[in-house]
């Protein structure tokens, strides 16, 4: 228990650290001290202040309540479906928005405004509706991961059909929106995924016993008294409207659901309280020094967070499975 | 001794195949009953129809009726089943690295309010379940790393958690040596509660179970003491095998005699071999 507690607090000063580093480093040089009198409104220059409130403090908020709902999802999704592999962009949630956000930037051109989420997030639940009902069909919850991937593919296929003979420029905002980015996050942005978030925690909070049955079999947690199909229904609807909402703001940002859940059971633990609040913590610090780097490391531009989460992603990937390959 | 689960003419169908006909049996609280039966006999359909556990297969039709405590089974909610049965598999796969102390503390799940944290209550219910199986020392390791007698213990702790009043084991010796067998049997029958597992090994049943059903394609043939039920025209005419059935006493208490089965094949039902696979 103390090792644990010891673990919590240590966890809880990386975020709160990653969050101090997040306000640091940008474009604008401004000192820690500055950052500081910035955040008590104290600031001398009023420009430091617009930057810090206007442009850090929104960005490494999105940052942590991206980070910790993509590794949240990620984590709940694994442990509900028994698969260490699973992941919400494997249930074509990704796809959809992709399609939802072409659709939109091809029909209301440069017009969007609040256009572009909203359709990436329909988009979102639309892939995730064809998945529950192929799901449904095949009456099979296991195979809801290769329905997921069918799914994934159709919509890419679709969205690539549709771009391919659209608009080059409106082709070019939707390629790079679908590669993530947080340089056009608002605070409003941190307040609805904040939300959703909340919603998602206050039930896993709720039904995390009913989910730690499952980590022994259906039948074994249908003996314990879990309708084993409502609560994958319950938990893959929530991890879709968060991943859903994040997309929808941020873009593609790829395999943070995959990763820090592998990382967080080899140092917390597999149940789902544990592994829920250690994801959050490592998911939220993950992205805030994702995106200190896609902001930092080139001198006149920005990077993508999706191509650095993906190309840290994969490293990752192949790591546990030759790691997996010597242990055994 | 009273009551505690009544099966009325139960019969289960699965797309219009026959699994279970017209069976009826009641348990007394506190008895030891044995399901035995060659394979396909419906010993774990029954198992799951009596726990209420066959409602999500598809194309299935269930008639007859079941009464737990004299109130019908289908007007409990699942988590008041769970309360009343635990369930304990022929062999459970963890998925990730569980503990030990994660799985026994499942058991938990049935008298849990949604937001209710662990209590000291709890924490000392789940070491008393450790303590009683013999694994209190264990609470930490790895139940992949256990052998099958361990983890067949572990679910058994996370069945007394349960507080059930009936323990259900479908196979519970299967995956094991001669030795857990007995050490695993030994303890169900010790621990004060009704059990009703299934059975493949006969002379386990008759050492360990005071009672026996016997199954053969979806029918009851018998039900009895061992005895009674394990007979050698019963048991021959079941299993389609030559039997020889003596009374013996057990190493435990001599004076009551149990019966030991042995079976042999005819030498015209053995499998024939071809010439060159017998040379390799």
């Amino acid at each position: 228990m103390n090792k644990l507690l010891f673990i919590l607090i240590a966890l809880l000063l990386l975020t709160f650290t990653s969050a101090i580093a997040g306000l640091h480093f940008g474009p604008a040089s401004i000192t820690s001290g500055q950052v500081f009198q910035c955040l008590l409104n104290n600031c001398e220059n009023p420009i430091s202040q617009m930057v810090i409130w206007q442009v850090r403090v929104p960005r490494v908020l999105v940052a942590l309540v991206a980070g910790m709902g993509l590794a949240i999802a990620g984590a709940i999704l694994q442990n509900t479906t028994r698969n260490p592999l699973a992941d919400p962009y494997l249930f074509g949630i990704v796809s959809g928005a992709g399609l939802g956000a072409t659709v939109a930037n091809l029909s209301l051109g440069e017009h969007l405004g609040i256009a572009l989420p909203l359709a990436a997030f329909l988009g979102a639940l639309f892939a995730i509706a064809i998945v529950l009902f192929i799901a449904k069909i095949l009456q099979r919850m296991e195979q809801l991961l290769l329905a997921g991937v069918a799914v994934s593919f159709m919509l890419g296929s679709l969205t690539q059909f549709i771009l391919y003979f659209g608009e080059p420029f409106a082709t070019n905002r939707v390629i790079f929106w679908l590669m993530g980015s947080l340089s056009r996050v608002e605070m409003s942005n941190f307040y609805v995924i904040g939300c959703v978030l909340l919603v998602t925690i206050i039930t896993i909070i709720a039904m995390h016993r009913h989910i730690d049955a499952l980590l022994l079999g259906d039948e074994s947690a249908a003996s314990l008294g879990v309708n084993v199909d409502r609560l994958r229904l319950l938990m893959l609807g929530l991890c879709a409207a968060l991943t859903a909402t994040i997309v929808a703001y941020c873009g593609g940002i790829g395999f943070v659901g995959l990763m820090i859940p592998h990382i967080v059971r080899q140092i917390i633990g597999v149940t789902t309280l544990k592994l829920v609040i250690g994801s959050a913590l490592i998911g939220g610090s993950f992205l805030i020094w994702v995106d200190i780097i896609a902001r930092s490391a080139l001198a006149n531009a920005e990077i993508p967070i999706g191509i650095i989460t993906s190309a840290l992603g994969s490293i990752f990937f192949l790591f546990i499975m030759i790691r997996t390959r010597n242990t055994n | 001794m009273p009551i505690q689960l009544q099966v009325n003419q139960l019969s289960w169908t699965i797309n219009n195949t026959s699994i279970l006909k017209n069976i009826s049996f009641k348990v007394n609280k506190g008895e030891v009953i044995g399901i035995i039966g060659p394979n396909g006999a419906g010993k774990t359909s029954l198992l799951r129809c009596i726990t209420n556990q066959q409602q999500n297969i598809r194309g299935a039709e269930l008639n007859g009726s079941i009464y737990l405590n004299n109130k019908k089974i289908e007007h409990y909610s699942s988590k008041q089943l769970a309360q009343h049965f635990a369930l304990v598999a022929q062999k459970a796969e963890a998925i990730f690295s569980l503990t030990v102390i994660d799985i026994v503390k499942m058991g938990l799940l049935p008298h849990k309010g949604l937001f209710a944290l662990e209590d000291d209550h709890d924490k000392a219910q789940i070491k008393h379940a450790l303590v009683k199986v013999g694994l209190d020392h264990a609470e930490k390791m790895t139940f992949n790393q256990l052998s099958g007698g361990e983890q067949q213990r572990v679910l058994i702790a996370r069945a007394l958690v349960q507080q059930a009043q009936i323990l259900i084991l479908d196979e519970p010796t299967n995956h094991l040596d001669v030795y857990y067998q007995h050490q695993i049997l030994d303890l169900v029958k010790r621990l004060n509660v009704t059990v009703i597992m299934t059975v493949h090994d006969l002379n386990l049943a008759s050492q360990y179970c005071q009672r026996i059903l016997l199954l053969d394609q979806g029918k009851l043939i018998a039900d009895g003491n061992p005895i009674d039920v394990l007979t050698e025209s019963q048991l021959s005419s079941v299993f389609k095998l030559p039997c020889q059935v003596e009374q013996r006493a057990t190493g435990q208490d001599p004076s009551s005699k149990k019966p030991r089965i042995f079976f042999s094949l005819p030498h015209d039902q053995s499998v024939k071999i071809n010439a060159g696979a017998q040379d390799e």
